[in-house]
């Protein structure tokens, strides 16, 4: 009886490594990234802090996900989670089937305020960042990709400048062609537009959708936002998050709009103003100065 | 084309003009009241072109002024530039680790307020030779201000800059080149300046203990032991100037290198 169970447990390993490495994926086809079970907690010297609790999501492959909640809500936090930058307290995180443990380069990531390093041109920006993420390409192929990257986003004639002679949106096509550039599966936005002027905004939203388009539609792409118009113009889910601390999904709303979608014509869809309702109601209850109290 | 005579560099001429002539008065005054034990402006303006003749003379026993002044300047470059080697390393360490940091810090406060002075004897005890110890001096009291804002602008990279390393994979060698050292940069200059400051003040003194060679020596020497109180005024206006040039070239490294964000 012993000497069975001995012999049988290896081969029951390997199984296991066996169904890990070649059935994990093929489960998981279609899905881009798991969030299963995640809490995020910190210490601070007022104690420990949770800012998400207990969070599962699932986003599949070429999907469009925005999370929306009021700010400190944890959206941020995690979206951390899946780029990386933020270990989840309990709970796992996968990303094209990999558990994520660190930030990686199958996971492009646009940060809130640009996050371009100052001292280096626009070229050189997103050139480091190829060179980096991508090592396999000569130098020859990795600045022609840089010279791709920055015509689709119209800035080959800028490319010389520094970040700090450049306006906002500018500044944030560099960063979503950094993004773009090194060629990742998923592409997290956090909070990308948010500094920016409505007119500006709206440019952005559709020069996405394009580069997207481009890519065939293949890219998943998480953005964290508190716009509802920018959410629903874009998504095909809007996560909706409640409150922090110990945040958790409020609601999952579908946006079943067809593509190519029309910024002028959408507002008048019917679908759209009721999906704009819904979830002007999740987020907000008091809708005037009645209200309060 | 820059407009060079503008109302503000013609008034910041006014002003300086204004401070000299303050200065040239309280001067004639003690001349006067001194009887001339404190030669006045207009002598020491004689003494000074006496010293000027022949500045570059290099003979064994007859060192002109311009010779004295660049064997001091060689002595600061030396201590400065070896002790910069070793400061901003040292303080790139310190700022990328906590328990560096935790480690050296100590040690540097404990040593940064000693007078450079201080370190003459050691050094002439480890080197058994006067010129040796002043750069061993300069060395050592060029550390402190380049090692403490070396370390400070490290530990003060943005988060936002830490991010963009992280996220696209930089290598230890990508991150030091693209990152650590640019943001740095600002703040190990200002260390440097701050250090050649020192450097440039205490070598006179230094000079004055070591003997032989330099404007300390100049000072010392020909001037206070020569009895020739001109001669002390003439160097003192010539390290101030020479001083204030040092200074003007690491401001104008500082403000090439500073970047707007």
């Amino acid at each position: 009886m012993k000497t069975t169970l001995m012999a049988v447990k290896p081969i029951a390993e390997k199984d296991n490594a066996v169904s890990d490495t070649i059935l994990k994926p093929v489960f998981n086809a279609g899905k881009s990234i798991e969030v299963e079970n995640v809490t995020v907690s910190f210490k601070t010297p007022k104690g420990v802090y949770t800012a998400v609790k207990d969070i599962s999501l699932s986003v599949k492959k070429g999907e469009i996900v925005c999370l929306i909640g009021h700010s400190g809500c944890g959206k941020s936090t995690l979206m951390g989670t899946i780029s990386g930058m933020v270990k989840p307290t309990a709970g796992i995180v996968r990303a094209n089937g990999n558990e994520v443990t660190k930030p990686g380069t199958d996971r492009g990531i646009v940060f809130q305020n640009y996050s371009l390093l100052p001292w280096l041109t626009v070229y050189q920006n997103i050139y480091e960042a190829v060179d980096s993420a991508i090592k396999y390409k000569t130098t020859a192929e990795k600045k022609e990709l840089v010279l791709n990257n920055l015509k689709m986003v119209k800035l080959w004639e800028h490319k010389d400048k520094l970040p700090g002679q450049l306006s906002g949106g500018m500044k944030q096509r560099v960063a979503i062609a950094r993004a773009f550039a090194i060629n990742p599966s998923i592409l997290l936005l956090d909070e990308p537009f948010g500094a920016l002027d409505a007119l500006t905004k709206s440019s952005m939203h559709v020069e996405l959708l394009k580069l997207w388009n481009l890519d065939n539609r293949e890219k998943t792409i998480v953005m964290v936002t508190h716009d509802i118009e920018e959410a629903i113009f874009l998504s095909d889910r809007v996560v909706v998050m409640n409150n922090g601390p110990e945040a958790t999904i409020r609601e999952i709303v579908d946006v079943p709009l067809p593509r190519p979608r029309n910024k002028k014509e959408i507002v008048h869809d019917e679908t759209y103003m009721a999906i704009h309702d819904k979830l002007l109601n999740l987020l907000i209850d008091k809708f005037s100065i009645d209200d309060i109290n | 084309m820059k407009k060079i005579f503008t109302l503000k560099t013609l008034l910041s001429v006014v002003y300086f003009a204004a401070g000299l002539a303050l200065v040239g008065g309280i001067w004639e005054l003690i001349s006067y009241y001194t009887k001339n034990e404190i030669p006045n402006p207009r002598m020491t303006w004689i003494t000074f072109k006496e010293v000027m003749q022949n500045p570059m003379q290099d003979e064994p026993d007859i060192k002109g002024i311009g010779t004295k002044l660049l064997s001091s300047l060689k002595r600061v470059g030396i201590g400065f530039g070896l002790g910069s080697l070793i400061a901003i390393p040292l303080g790139l360490l310190m700022g990328s680790s906590k328990t560096l940091m935790a480690i050296i810090n100590p040690v540097v406060q404990i040593l940064r307020p000693v007078s450079p002075l201080a370190w003459f004897p050691l050094g002439l005890a480890i080197f058994k030779d006067s010129p040796a110890a002043s750069i061993f001096m300069i060395f050592i009291c060029s550390l402190w201000p380049t090692v403490i804002n070396t370390a400070f602008g490290v530990s003060a990279i943005p988060q936002d800059h830490k991010n963009v390393g992280k996220a696209f994979g930089f290598s230890r060698w990508k991150y030091l080149t693209k990152i650590m050292l640019p943001f740095t940069l600002p703040h190990i200059l200002t260390g440097l300046r701050l250090a050649i400051g020192v450097a440039w003040m205490v070598i006179v003194a230094g000079e004055m203990l070591s003997g032989g060679m330099g404007l300390g020596y100049f000072v010392w020497e020909e001037g206070f032991n020569g009895g020739n109180v001109g001669k002390i005024i003439v160097a003192i206006i010539i390290i101030g100037i020479v001083g204030l040039i040092l200074d003007k070239i690491f401001m104008a490294l500082q403000k090439k290198f500073s970047y707007a964000v």
